[in-house]
């Protein structure tokens, strides 16, 4: 095991550099979801077992990468379809490979059928501190619609046990804007979520992709994503009811009871915080260049089993890049851009080049501004993907 | 002399003057088999794919007639359309006599009776053909009493053919001998000679196209415009076969090229007189006009950098068309430009098209507009046609705008739909007249600016194809005139500002802010789109605000996609339009002046 710590990064005295985060990619599930468009296969038993040593010999490739990692993320796929001491092995084989502190926050992605006290024993004492659990609805009709294998009622026991478990933060991931779902379906998923009282939800708008089973459906004229107001009703509702719960939004999808619950692995992306991805399809990112390894399980495997890294492509970011990413991310979260922090790390003075831009958006409602933050609205969230592409950054 | 037939022929559109032109020369073996192109004085691209004669040309044949002579007979083609109206008279004055052509499945149009004042205002012998006799839809008998009856001229003297089949050739070229009359003039007196068109050539510059009325003209004299009083040296004088055929004399009668070494087609008035400058004529011959163009558009590029290849295409465009006035303009929304006059909208369009095809540009023109003319409190008058340059509504003591004569031949079935037609057009003074088997001409007065945008569509549209309409400009009277401008989140957007009458500027407005909400994408916040004239609104639509633009996911995975999207998204707003903090994109310009036009 490496011994590590958190030091300052070159050229930031004033603050110490963020840990980075580590992401696994476990890319199995029991079955794959009509609207999924991750790298997920249903894979044998062997598959998952070759997987762990997989990632014990990826994790030794990375033995360059200093940075350490204060969280560890579980992500998929379904990583819960794994048992205990397959995932007890992925942990082992990260921590000896990669610097990941002592007290770095485990994360895992959790699926409510595969949820039983048992297993939640196991996860305790793996020392899962933020399990995330992929509930998607509290009804049947729009569960079945969705292709999951749980009903309301096993979600329901499912949220129940975790919170009972001992979990620092259990988290619960909802979708709205299914077919068929009108807003009061969607109010009554928000009622259930904040009676049963995870500090974490997350609320997804359904996204169609294509090359999925509902990509083909939306083709053939069989489906299609909720018009733009209806969009914008359930997406203020969601924000409304959930910041009335005491769930606020930190995120344009993410809510959490105090800053504590926050998702600190999640948040290191839109932070612009180093991250590295193991697993099939994951994504890496250093401060300066991003990579992926390959999608297919078959590709990242031979060329691990080869020794060789499994990246599939990748890309240096050059500064105006790297500060338009800064920028598109941080107004994806409530906290906004830290002005200071990003004129030190991009050398771009972001209210000076955009002085009357800045004035316009706080008068359209779609920002705040003050000496030290740029942050959205709630108005601003809704409509983040576009306002990034405002900004003057030479 | 009296070997020399100058003659043209005049037709309705599409009636069949190049194919009848065509076999003329054939016959008379002007032209070699190897040379010979289907209408072969049109030699442009797009007078051929357009069927319509744009610049005037003359071709020499030799042709043996019957009674054992040879003639020289010059064909003097006139453009077909009444924007050319102009030309059409220059031409006119060449000739002595004219072929005019009725198809026998039509009969007699708007332009031939348009035509027909025309030829008879220059006293021009007429010899009528009906064409198409081959076409299973022909009926000479109805054509004739049409020729008897609206064009008042002796049936029995009209010769039926089929110019496409060559069939009744040889009766047309014994009817210009033996009908029309060989020029006249006094070939002792001052040489006056008529330039009645002029093309640029590459390699000998200038070359004229000349009728010698009286005098004769020889290489090497000296000789003078007589309205531009410039002067210059004759190098060279021949007839225009298919090739030039230098000689060393034009006589008096004859009709041939004349190069003098001019360097531009711009130094050359057309309708101008020559004379010598020994021994000059008194006086010039009668009726000289200077083109005047009476349409006014502005042309943009659509993108910026294209902006010097417009130039280049404009200034290589006016070498042969001497009518297109233009001079630079800038546009805050579009950028640098050319404010362009031309003789009518047919003009305009052959104009556009040209840049478009033979230059390969992508443009955008700014609505159409007439001249008017604005008398200021203070008593100047100002010609005014760009709605840029329109003075304050508060100095503006009375305007007038330019009014036409058309003349709208339909069958008598559609009378009340053109009739209407015309009303919705602010139509003053109409009368119509019952022409031969059910047909009728409408004629009216009108405002030009009224048949600059969808007059003549909806003509075509009520009356299923069948109306035909022809115009000659009248005169300038007094009209209520306003300046709209277009407003984008509350800007000007100066190149959508339009002049127009107060009772058709509403929904001329209405149709600008529809047609700019249906092309300018969503931005963050709302957009009113208003029409105004001065400070009070007339027109609105509204562009509502983006509320949800915003993926639910974001993580490692989806950074880089997402960012590549921005960097896309920031690379297009570069290519907008920025009008305030809107961004429009060319396209919405494009689909908002065309669609005026349509």
């Amino acid at each position: 095991m490496r011994a590590v710590s958190c030091a300052p990064a070159v050229g930031s005295a004033a603050e110490p550099a963020e840990c980075a985060g580590l992401y696994v990619h476990i890319p199995f599930c029991s079955a794959v979801c009509p609207y999924c468009d991750f790298a997920v296969q249903t894979g044998s038993a062997a598959q998952r077992a070759a997987l762990v040593s997989l990632l014990r010999a990826e994790s030794a490739q990375w033995g360059t990468w200093e940075r350490p990692f204060d969280t560890v993320y579980f992500g998929g796929g379904t990583p819960s379809l794994l048992d205990a001491g397959q995932l007890d092995q992925m942990l082992a084989a990260v921590r000896s490979g990669l610097p990941v502190r002592f007290d770095a926050r485990l994360f895992l992605e959790a699926n409510p059928e595969d949820v039983t006290p048992e297993r939640i024993g196991e996860w305790r004492s793996l020392g899962v501190s933020f399990l995330s659990l992929g509930v998607q609805s509290f009804h049947d009709r729009e569960l079945r619609a969705l292709g999951r294998r749980h009903d309301g009622r096993g979600a329901r026991r499912a949220v129940e046990a975790c919170l009972e478990g001992g979990f620092d933060t259990v988290s619960v991931d909802l979708m709205f804007g299914l077919p068929d779902q009108d807003l009061a379906a969607w109010s009554e998923n928000l009622d259930i979520v904040l009676e049963l009282g995870p500090d974490h939800v997350s609320c997804y708008q359904l996204t169609i992709h294509e090359g999925t089973a509902y990509g083909r459906r939306r083709a053939r004229g069989r489906l299609a994503e909720l018009p733009e107001s209806d969009q914008a009703d359930f997406f203020a509702y969601t924000h409304a009811r959930l910041a009335d719960g005491g769930r606020a939004a930190y995120e344009v999808s993410n809510f959490a009871r105090t800053a504590r619950h926050r998702s600190r692995h999640n948040l290191k992306y839109w932070r612009h915080v180093p991250y590295l991805g193991l697993g099939p399809s994951a994504h890496s990112f250093d401060g300066a260049r991003r990579w992926w390894n390959h999608r297919a399980l078959g590709d990242y495997a031979k060329r691990i089993t080869r020794g060789e890294r499994a990246i599939e492509a990748g890309e240096s970011l050059d500064g105006e890049a790297l500060a338009l990413e800064a920028l598109m991310l941080g107004l994806r979260t409530v906290e906004g851009i830290d002005l200071a922090g990003y004129r030190l790390r991009y050398g771009i003075d972001l209210p000076g080049l955009n002085r009357r831009l800045i004035a316009t958006l706080v008068e359209e409602g779609l920002v705040r501004c003050d000496s030290s933050a740029l942050s959205p609205t709630r108005s601003g969230l809704a409509v983040a993907d576009g306002l990034a592409a405002r900004f003057r950054l030479a | 002399m009296k070997n020399v037939r100058n003659f043209c022929i005049i037709a309705h559109i599409d009636h069949g003057k190049s194919t009848l032109a065509d076999r003329l020369i054939q016959a008379c073996d002007g032209v070699g088999a190897r040379e010979f192109r289907d209408q072969v004085l049109d030699d442009m691209e797009l007078e051929r794919e357009r069927g319509i004669t744009i610049k005037s040309n003359a071709i020499s044949l030799a042709y043996p007639a019957k009674d054992g002579q040879t003639y020289r007979l010059n064909l003097i083609d006139t453009p077909g359309h009444v924007d050319f109206s102009h030309e059409v008279r220059r031409s006119l004055m060449a000739c002595d006599g004219a072929i005019i052509i009725v198809d026998a499945t039509q009969g007699v149009e708007a332009q031939t009776v348009a035509n027909l004042y025309l030829a008879m205002e220059h006293d021009l012998e007429l010899l009528p053909v009906v064409n198409k006799i081959d076409l299973p839809a022909a009926d000479v008998d109805r054509v004739l009493e049409e020729i008897d009856q609206d064009l008042g001229l002796d049936p029995f003297s009209a010769l039926a053919v089929s110019a496409k089949n060559g069939v009744g050739i040889d009766r047309v070229l014994e009817g210009i001998v033996e009908h029309l009359p060989p020029p006249s003039g006094d070939p002792e007196a001052p040489l006056k000679a008529l330039v009645f068109d002029a093309r640029y050539d590459v390699y000998r510059g200038v070359v004229l196209s000349c009728r010698i009325c009286d005098g004769s003209l020889a290489a090497g004299d000296r000789v003078r415009f007589m309205h531009a009083g410039t002067e210059y040296e004759v190098h060279e004088v021949g007839y225009s076969g298919l090739r030039r055929e230098k000689t060393d004399r034009l006589p008096t009668g004859a009709v041939g090229y004349v190069i003098t070494g001019i360097k531009t087609i711009r130094d050359v008035g057309i309708g101008d007189t020559l004379t010598r400058c020994r021994r000059p004529a008194e006086a010039p011959l009668p009726g000289y006009q200077p083109a005047r163009p009476v349409v006014f558009s502005s042309i943009y590029p659509m993108s910026s950098d294209e902006y010097p290849a417009l130039s280049e295409a404009i200034d290589k465009l006016a070498l042969n068309d001497a009518a297109l006035v233009y001079q630079k303009d800038a546009s805050a929304a579009l950028g640098f430009g050319y404010r362009c006059g031309f003789l009518g909208l047919l003009h305009l369009d052959v104009v556009q098209e040209r840049l478009r095809r033979e230059f390969d540009l992508s443009l955008v023109l700014s609505a159409p507009s007439v001249l008017y003319r604005v008398r200021t409190n203070d008593g100047a008058l100002h010609e005014v046609d760009n709605p840029g340059l329109w003075p304050d509504p508060g100095t503006i003591h009375g305007v007038e705008e330019p009014w036409i004569r058309a003349s709208i031949l339909v069958p008598e079935k559609y009378m009340g739909a053109a009739i209407e037609l015309c009303r919705q057009h602010r139509a003053a003074s109409m009368t119509t007249t019952f022409l031969a088997r059910g047909r009728l001409e409408v004629a009216v007065e009108m405002p030009l600016a009224e048949v600059l945008f969808d007059f003549y569509d909806r003509l075509k549209s009520v009356t299923r194809g069948y109306g035909s309409f022809d115009y000659e400009e009248r005169d300038y009277r007094a009209g209520d005139i306003v300046k709209v401008d277009i407003l984008v989140h509350h800007e000007k957007v100066d190149a959508l500002a339009f002049l127009a009458h107060r009772d058709k500027a509403r929904a001329r407005a209405l149709h600008y802010c529809e047609q700019l909400a249906e092309s300018i994408p969503r931005h963050q916040f709302r957009i009113p789109i208003q029409g105004a004239i001065g400070g009070s609104i007339i027109s609105r639509a509204t562009i509502n605000a983006f509320r949800k633009d915003v993926t639910a996911k974001c993580y490692g995975g989806d950074v880089s996609r997402k960012r590549k999207l921005l960097e896309k998204q920031k690379k297009g707003k570069e290519r907008m339009k920025l009008v305030g903090s809107v961004e429009i994109p060319q396209d919405a310009f494009v689909s908002v002046l065309r669609t005026d036009r349509a």
